[in-house]
Parts: structure tokens; sequence; C-alpha cells
């Protein structure tokens, strides 16, 4: 049996949910208090269930249909269809990574020129070296001595 | 009383540093609301790292006037483009661009413009006058009925977010989840931590909302990598002026469609998670179907520009109406300004107005003010906006997202923030991608904090879980969540003619009947009268009309 995207989402949402409900009961349960802070949660995860259920439901009396919505076939198509979010997630959780070295000044303006750069293709690199500077340097600067808000500085390169 | 509220609020807004603010936050409204992919919630969104530093007054009338500006700019791009700034723009364009295409793109901004600030005023002396009330009926309110109202918002967002209900019930219980990850508010209970100090201290609720909205958006913005590669439009130099006398003489002609189209708004703006997409498609209808020359619709009539622009600036005084009386938000960019009351410690519920009056005030002000503001400034912008154009999408992105984790940052502090941006930016993405509408996710997200606190508050008064349906208010709530949540199913049984959809209307009228008698005083059960009236005139009219 060919199973359709959304059965898949119902199948993977029923499962978070049911493992939730099994973490629920790890939570721990004060003496004092009305509602149990585990109740709320329970409710939530009860109706995510329930939902879930019906959702599959759904799904599977839809049929496989055109399911993947033409989605690409094969890891290459898949690749490239993906490309620019692909890169998108990559270099944020890169940055995100590397900021306690770099610090956010170098490491945004890093970001914005890599992202720029591997978006819009290497032939405009100096301009988007001019935005990546200027754009992030204004926003530090704004923040740091404009609103007062100390940036995290990197371990590496001190600022 | 009123009038010392009002001056101490005026005395709030009318400061040179405020009024300077809110001009940049016009502008960055106007501009952001003309840029197809970025949306107002987005722009609100954004604006709100700027705020934190601000006074509460002076950065509400920031974001309510960045909020003005979304909500005019999507008419330029409308207009001028053919291609709509924002989603509440969509009918604009229906007879903006052939008129601006006829030769009168001065006229058909100056209509545009002009039924904006006519919308958002209108919206603003009603905002005023209904909130107050609004809240008086909200003091009646017990914890039984504020949880019930939470699910009410919840059940009615989901219903008309998107195509598929349980899709969005499944988003605004995703909402409601992720504000149960940390300590528990009342006993301070870990939950869901895993022994992870970052989960321990729960989600910010601001982070949360930029991943989401922005974070999620500039993905969806890129994924194409031609049209990432694109300027937004390809607009030449624009040397309009926009015709003000000619477009007000029109819109004083056609005074009828205005507040039509005005009361439309304003009425969706306090249906929760119905907004201005919604409202202006609504107004084009009932222009078209109440016109004398409905054939020329779409091809530059002037009603088809008056009614959708009226109707999506008066959304916000709607919207905002709920949010001050009771502290539920009408739509998303309501949220966000309740986060950012919230930033400041400031609860807003029913005793809003009446323990915070400058405050209120201060808002109803910088309503007004904003509304000036964008008049005043949509001739200037129009040469900045075809400027701004010509930008790449990427480039945009690009920028943004580094402004995003800048201003996510500034938040707390703390690089956890920049973790639970990135997390719900990628949940945000794939939501998209799989057809959930995350507008309620985003009321989860607002409320769950709310739901919790008073079922906790009602459970400690009364164990009777039967109150959540027995008590007038609970009652009432109840059963009208229940016929939203069945909505979309009775529109698409009406579609296919099933006969049983002639008495949903009525029997949703005899249903909120009870609660109403139940709720006593001498107004109410007359209007319990009046429902159960209409239920039977309209009853007796589908019976009438079912085939022999």
């Amino acid at each position: 049996m060919t199973l359709n995207r959304d059965a898949w989402v119902a199948i993977a949402l029923v499962l978070i949910a049911g493992g939730l409900m099994v973490a629920s009961f790890d939570i721990r349960e004060p003496d004092y208090g009305q509602l149990s802070p585990a109740a709320w949660p329970r409710v939530i995860l009860g109706a995510v269930l329930l939902l879930g259920a019906i959702y599959l439901v759904q799904s599977l009396r839809e049929g496989p249909r055109a399911a993947a919505q033409a989605a690409p076939e094969g890891l290459m198509a898949f690749i490239s269809h993906w490309r620019n979010v692909l890169w998108v997630f990559a270099l944020f959780l890169i940055y995100l990574l590397a900021l306690p070295f770099v610090g956010m000044l170098i490491g945004a303006m890093v970001f914005v020129f890599l992202l720029l750069t591997v978006l819009g293709g290497i032939g405009r690199t100096p301009i988007h070296l001019a935005i990546a500077l200027v754009s992030v340097g204004g926003m530090w600067a704004l923040f740091t001595y404009g609103l007062g808000v100390l940036l995290p500085s990197g371990s590496l390169t001190g600022i | 009383m009123v009038w010392d509220n009002l001056a101490l609020a005026l005395a709030e807004i009318a400061t040179l540093e405020t009024l300077l603010f809110m001009i940049i936050g016009t502008s960055a409204g106007l501009l952001a609301g003309s840029i197809p992919g970025f949306t107002i919630a987005m722009a609100v969104v954004l604006t709100l790292p700027f705020t934190f530093a601000m006074p509460p007054a002076q950065g509400l009338a920031t974001m309510i006037s960045v909020l003005v500006g979304g909500l005019s700019g999507g008419l330029m791009a409308g207009i001028l483009t053919g291609i709509p700034g924002t989603p509440s723009s969509v009918a604009t364009t229906f007879d903006g661009f052939p008129l601006a295409r006829k030769g009168e793109p001065g006229f058909a901004l100056g209509l545009g413009v002009w039924s904006s600030f006519c919308g958002g005023m209108i919206s603003a002396v009603l905002l005023v006058l209904f909130a107050p009330q609004l809240a008086q009926i909200g003091l009646e309110f017990q914890p039984w009925d504020f949880f019930m109202l939470v699910i009410f918002a919840l059940t009615v967002t989901a219903s008309l977010a998107g195509e598929n209900l349980v899709k969005g019930l499944i988003a605004g219980a995703i909402g409601l989840l992720a504000r149960t990850v940390g300590e528990d508010d009342a006993v301070g209970v870990g939950r869901f931590d895993f022994g992870s100090d970052y989960l321990l201290s729960g989600f910010d609720f601001i982070a949360v909302l930029i991943g989401l909205f922005a974070f999620s958006q500039l993905l969806s913005d890129v994924r194409d990598p031609v049209k990432a590669r694109q300027s937004l439009s390809h607009q030449g130099d624009v040397r309009i002026r926009i015709e003000h006398g000619r477009a007000i003489k029109e819109l004083l002609k056609r005074w009828v469609v205005v507040i039509r189209s005005a009361l439309i708004g304003m009425f969706t703006g306090i249906l929760p998670g119905a907004g201005g997409s919604i409202a202006n498609i609504l107004a084009y209808d009932q222009a078209k179907k109440a016109s004398k020359e409905p054939d020329t619709f779409g091809t530059g009539n002037p009603e088809g520009i008056i009614a959708p622009e009226t109707s999506n600036n008066a959304v916000e005084g709607g919207s905002l109406t709920p949010l001050m009386a009771l502290g539920i938000p009408g739509d998303v960019t309501a949220a966000v300004l309740l986060g950012a009351l919230l930033i400041h410690d400031i609860v807003p519920g029913p005793t809003f107005i009446a323990e915070q009056p400058v405050l209120a005030y201060s808002i109803f002000v910088a309503f007004f003010a904003a509304n000036f503001i964008m008049l005043g400034l949509q001739s200037g912008m129009l040469r900045i906006f075809v400027l701004v154009t010509r930008i790449r999408m990427y480039m945009l992105a690009a920028v943004i997202l580094a402004f995003a984790t800048i201003g996510v940052f500034s938040l707390n502090n703390s690089t956890d923030d920049l973790w639970t941006l990135f997390w719900f930016g990628l949940l945000g993405f794939f939501m998209r991608q799989l057809g959930f509408p995350l507008a309620p996710m985003i009321l989860g997200v607002v409320l769950g904090n709310v739901a919790e606190l008073n079922l906790s508050r009602a459970l400690a008064i009364d164990t009777d879980i039967t109150l959540f349906v027995t008590r007038p208010w609970a009652m009432f709530f109840f059963i009208i969540a229940v016929f939203s949540a069945a909505f979309p199913y009775f529109q698409a049984q009406r579609e296919k003619g099933v006969a049983w959809t002639r008495f949903y209307a009525p029997a949703m009228l005899a249903s909120i009947a009870l609660p109403l008698v139940l709720m006593g005083g001498s107004v109410r059960p007359v209007l319990a009268g009046l429902a159960l009236l209409t239920a039977g005139w309209l009853t007796w009219r589908a019976l009438s009309a079912r085939p022999a």
C-alpha cells in the first residue's frame, strides 16, 4: 500500500505526540497546586492524538493521489529543488555554531556575504560584500550604541 | 475622566521623539507592505526588538505605525504593478491595476490612499467607542469563560485560516504545546525539558513568532532560485501625482461603499483569525453585488478600489478591540502587539483600559495619528517604493535574516533564543510546505499560558468540569466554537446544495439564545428573543424554499 505524504506526516505526528504523552508521566507531581503540571500538556496531547488520527484517516481515504504533488524524484532532483533552502539552513546552522568563536559582528557579516553569494551567484561579489559590511555593520552599531545591547563577541576575535 | 486620559495620552504620543519613530515606522510599514512576499506581520514582528528600550506607549505607537503603514503599502504595488504587496490588497489589484493602465494611476492611487485613511479613521473611532464597552462585558468573565474564549479563538482561527480544519486545529494545538515546554508558570515544575537547561528555560515566544513568521517566510521566498534572483518589479521611474482632490470627491460621492466596507473590515477584524485578506475580498464582493454596474468591476471601477482598501485598513481597529478589551488578539499582528505589551509586564484584559488608561488611550491616539502620518507619507514613498522593488528578493532575505538574529538575541541577551529562532523557522517552513496554516499556531503560542492559567484557576475554585459548558458565557463561547468548527464542512456541503445547510444559521441563532437568556439582565433576554425570532423566520424560509 502506498501512503501519501499527508499520511506519513499524520503517522509521525501521532508517534511524536504518543512519545510526549509517555514523557509527560516523568513530569514531577508536586504536593501543592490544584492542577497537576502534567494535566494541561496531556489535554493538548490527547487532542493532538485525536486530531492526528482523524488526519491519518482523512489522508488514507484520499489514497495515494499525486501524493508527492510534483515533488522531485531522486536525491539529486530533491537537492536541486530545495537547493536554496538547504543552503540557508546549512549556513544559518554554521553561523550559530561559530557564533561563540567569531562573535555576532563578524559572524553575521560572513553569514550574509556567503548567503548572498550562494543565492545570487559569484558574479556580484563586490555588491554582496558591500551589502554584508554595510547592513550588518549598521545594525550592529545601531543595537550596540543606539539601543545599548551588548551583542556577543567571539572568543577568537574579541569583537 | 476620558478627556483627562486623552490629554495625558496625547502628551505621551505628541513628543518629537515618538512622532519621529512613528514616521520611521509608517515609512517602514509602507515599504514592507508594498513588497510582495514581505508580510505585515513579519514587519511588525521585526520591529519588536527595536521597541524594547522604549517606554511602552512609544514602543506600541511605533509598532502601530508600522502596522498602519503596512496595511496601506500593499495598494502601491497592487495598483502600479498588478502584484498585491500583501494578501490584504489582493482585491485592490482587480480594479486598481486596470485603472492605472487606462492612464489614471494618480487617480487610482488617490482612491486607494484616501480609502485606506477613511477605513483607518472609521475603525479608530469604533475602537475608541467599543473597546471600553466590550471591556465592561469582559469584567463579567470568570476563568471558565476565559478558557472557553481561548478555545473559541483557536477554533475559529483554525476554521478560517486554511482549507483543512483538522490541519488548522493541529497547528493550534502544536502552538499550545510549544508553550508548555519549560518551567510551569504556576508551580515551577519542569516539563518536557529532557535534562536540557535550554528546554527547561522554555521558548521565548517572541523568538518563536519571529522564527515562525519571518524565518519561514523568507525560506519560502528564496526557495525558487530563479524568482529569488529576480527584481521584485521592473517598474521604471515613477512620476505620478496622486490626485487627492478628485479622489476625495469620488469618496464623498460613494460614501455608502466607504461605510459598508469599513464595517465589514471592523467586523472581520474582531473575529479571531479573519484578517485583511478575507475582509478585502468580502468588501469587494459586497460592493460588486450592491453596484448598479457590476459588469464594470474588473475594468477600473473606482468602487473596486474603495471597498477593499477601506475594509483592509478598518480590520486593525477591529482586531485591536478584543485585544484591548479582553486580552485576546483578533489577528496575528494584534498577537505581536500583545507580545509587546507582555514584554513591558502589561497583561491586557478586561481591566486593562481601567487600570492603564493612559497607555490604552495612547494606543487609540497612536492609531489615529498613524493614519494621518500614512496619508502624508504615501505620496513621498512612491519613488522609494520603486527603488525598493528593484532589489532582488535574495538580498532582502539575507539581510533580514541577519537582522532577525541580532533582534532576537537582544530579547534576553541569550544565544538560546537564536536556536529557538532556527528550530521554529524550520518548523514553520515545513508546516507551510505541508499545508498547515500558521495563524492558529501563533495564536496557540500567544494564548497557551492564558488558557492554562484560567484552567488552573477554574479548577481551584470548583472541580466541576461541567461549568466549562454550563456557565452562560462559557456556554456561549462553546456553542460558537462548535458552529465555527463545523463551518468549513457547512460551506462545502452548501456548495453541493445539501438541504440541511439551510438550517445551519437558524440552529446557531437558536442555540445562542439559551446562554443569552441565562445571562439575565434586561437587554440580553431581548437579544435572545430576537435571535429566536430570526431563527424561526430563517427556518420558515428554508422550509418554504424546499422542493416539494
